[in-house]
């Protein structure tokens, strides 16, 4: 039900961009921005030195991106995210399963498996640099945190770890905040849930309760409709630099208005000999077969899955355009390299055949 | 392996080439190369074959980093001995090489475990999560270990072998594999548990890598210049006696690990009369062959 309420919300941006078309070809400047590698001068952009962030890691609201195959700017992206994932909040879960036969979890298993969380040698006394804390972002419906906290909590018995899921949207966050409530309780206390925009963790605010079914609507104190996502405006407290151990990002940052942003944001957020962990959706372009049969299925049958499960074309149409908008494991890579984390290895690893990714990167010490 | 083979059958003259000059100098590590230093990154992943990490050292600061990771990255893993080359510089980046050495101080008291690693991790200033970048995990401090003692190997090897006053190739392939072999004495403890790693199905075909890489790295130095199949067969069974010898190490306990020096000699020398053994049944063969095809030419048949 509320997901319905949401989708009404996010529909007239949808239905402008079908039948305005001329909206998206407003933009004037180079519409590559998010992704540095296919600016023409990325030698100048890229040899700028790292503690000044260049020009195309500042967020701004009226910047082109990618939504999907369409260009829209920053702002406008943000908005649309935000509109579908709050129309897929509900059947999110349900869907992931459909869409990839329930491999996702394997891949969620091996990602938090491979970060070992909460690993500590077993030395006299408590480790003097304090507990870990992990930061989930874009961490919506809790899949990692849980996992991350299981494994720090059980596997490794580490009970002073603490994670705290951080979600642009309520809707996401709220669901997340659900089914937190069947975890131990030890686990719950370790739990936080916030909102913010990863690319600002300066604005934080903890999770305020989302509308449900009866009462689509809530106002803020000014007397203001709420937006679906978090607004910078009514921030209460922020993430401080070097704060946090572990920094992961599951099948989130695809979504973001501006990665090199949110990459230098998790740069500053961590700790130094801290890792940033993401766990996304990639190109399987190495096997052409495979990734033939992949596209195909991707392309006509994930949308068609949406529509008749979730209801919800678009959002799905949506998120298969814009894992098709996602640069390639090297290029992601230097991205990373770019925003100031060295890697170890190649700097990724490929998961079925390249259909998923891990990078991982270590904030080194200045 | 593979342009080794290549050159093998690329014709005599090319494999000379390659094989046939000054051995020592070319293979010890930080020799100057020949090219100068990339003066941006994408120069760097254009020329990146001759770039090594300490030439990224030359650059300002800033453009350090992207080029020692480009250095890495774009570098083609040469699988042969060159003369003309620097050697490639390896499969690890710098924050791996800090997190690695570190770690491999602790193996003794702790292992090839992620105790190790965690404890490197704090030694260097870094998290207990930190190693978790490293892509193999445990196996990558394995690979470290294989990967240091292979490459100190050839700066070692002249003394090693001066020692011993080995003459022909089979002595000095002796020599270095014992030096090889004395390269475990810190770890042989827990050499069990990293074979066992090495032994799991996701880690057989880097091991079996390092493995043959290792062989190759000892006939190379021992200066074997073989350009026949028996390139092929030298490595091989050198690479068996070597994996047994180090199996037999792990449980010797005779003082200086003289066993294992006992057991070395016994398996080449087996080898090398089974080679011998090989050689004159092979020539018995191809001469009564020849005799038998001759018989029947006089007596009329058209071969």
């Amino acid at each position: 039900m509320a997901a319905r309420t949401a989708l009404r919300r996010a529909l007239p941006y949808l239905r402008s961009a079908v039948t305005n078309p001329g909206q998206q070809l407003r933009h004037t400047r180079s519409l590559s921005t998010t992704l540095p590698y296919l600016t023409p001068n990325v030698s100048s952009s890229t040899s700028s030195s790292s503690s000044a962030p260049p020009e195309y890691a500042i967020p701004d609201p009226s910047r082109p991106t990618h939504f999907g195959f369409e260009t829209v700017t920053e702002g406008e992206k943000r908005e649309r995210v935000a509109g579908v994932f709050t129309s897929v909040a509900e059947s999110y879960d349900r869907m992931n399963d459909l869409m990839s036969f329930g491999w996702h979890r394997v891949w969620k298993d091996h990602f938090v498996a491979s970060l070992n969380p909460g690993f500590s040698p077993l030395t006299p006394g408590p480790d003097p640099r304090g507990p870990q804390h992990i930061l989930d972002i874009a961490g919506g419906t809790g899949d990692i945190a849980f996992r991350l906290l299981h494994t720090a909590h059980v596997v490794n018995a580490n009970p002073s770890v603490r994670v705290t899921i951080s979600d642009i949207n309520r809707a996401m966050l709220t669901v997340g905040k659900q089914r937190s409530a069947s975890l131990p309780a030890s686990q719950q206390a370790a739990l936080t849930f916030v909102e913010a925009n990863a690319e600002d963790l300066t604005k934080t605010r903890p999770l305020h309760p989302y509308p449900s079914a009866s009462e689509p609507t809530s106002h803020d104190a000014q007397g203001k409709e709420e937006q679906a996502f978090f607004d910078p405006a009514t921030a209460t407290a922020e993430i401080p630099d070097s704060s946090v151990d572990l920094y992961t990002v599951a099948f989130g940052i695809r979504n973001f208005s501006n990665i090199p942003a949110a990459l230098r944001e998790a740069h500053r957020v961590l700790k130094p000999g801290g890792v940033f962990a993401c766990l996304e959706f990639s190109k399987a372009d190495k096997h052409p077969l495979f990734n033939a049969l992949y596209k195909e299925w991707s392309f006509r049958a994930i949308p068609l899955i949406g529509q008749l499960v979730a209801a919800d074309r678009d959002s799905y149409q949506y998120l298969v355009e814009s894992i098709e908008r996602f640069p390639s494991q090297e290029e992601f890579r230097d991205m990373i390299v770019d925003a100031g984390f060295v890697v170890a290895g190649q700097g990724f690893e490929d998961l079925t055949g390249g259909v998923a990714a891990i990078h991982k990167g270590m904030k080194p010490r200045a | 392996m593979s342009s080794s083979a290549l050159a093998c059958f690329a014709g005599a003259t090319t494999a000379r080439r390659i094989l046939l000059r000054p051995r020592w100098p070319t293979i010890l590590p930080g020799t100057p190369s020949v090219a100068a230093p990339c003066r941006s990154s994408s120069a760097c992943a254009t020329r990146s074959i001759i770039i090594t990490s300490q030439q990224c050292d030359l650059l300002p600061r800033p453009r350090q980093r992207q080029c020692e990771q480009q250095a890495i990255f774009f570098t083609p893993n040469r699988s042969y001995h060159s003369h003309d080359h620097p050697p490639p510089p390896g499969p690890f980046t710098h924050a791996e090489q800090n997190l690695l050495s570190a770690a491999y101080v602790h193996v003794p008291s702790h292992g090839f475990s992620q105790e190790a690693l965690a404890l490197g991790a704090r030694d260097t200033g870094l998290l207990d999560i930190s190693p978790s970048i490293l892509p193999d995990g445990v196996f990558s401090l394995i690979r470290w270990h294989l990967y240091t003692q292979r490459t100190l190997l050839a700066a070692k090897a002249k003394d090693a072998v001066d020692q011993t006053a080995a003459v022909t190739v089979g002595d000095k392939v002796e020599a270095l594999a014992w030096l090889r072999l004395r390269g475990n004495e810190a770890v042989v403890g827990r050499w069990q548990e990293a074979l066992a790693i090495m032994a799991q199905p996701s880690y057989v075909p880097a091991s079996l890598k390092e493995l043959a890489s290792l062989a190759d790295e000892i006939l190379y130095l021992a200066g074997d210049v073989s350009v026949d199949p028996s390139w092929y067969t030298k490595r091989a069974s050198l690479s068996a006696i070597y994996a047994a010898a180090e199996l037999f190490q792990t449980t010797d306990q005779s003082p200086k690990f003289r066993e294992t020096r006992a057991f070395l000699r016994r398996r080449l020398d087996e080898a090398a009369q089974a080679g011998g053994a090989l050689r004159s049944v092979g020539e018995w063969v191809g001469f009564n062959a020849s005799a038998a095809v001759n018989v029947l030419r006089s007596k009329g048949v058209r071969i």
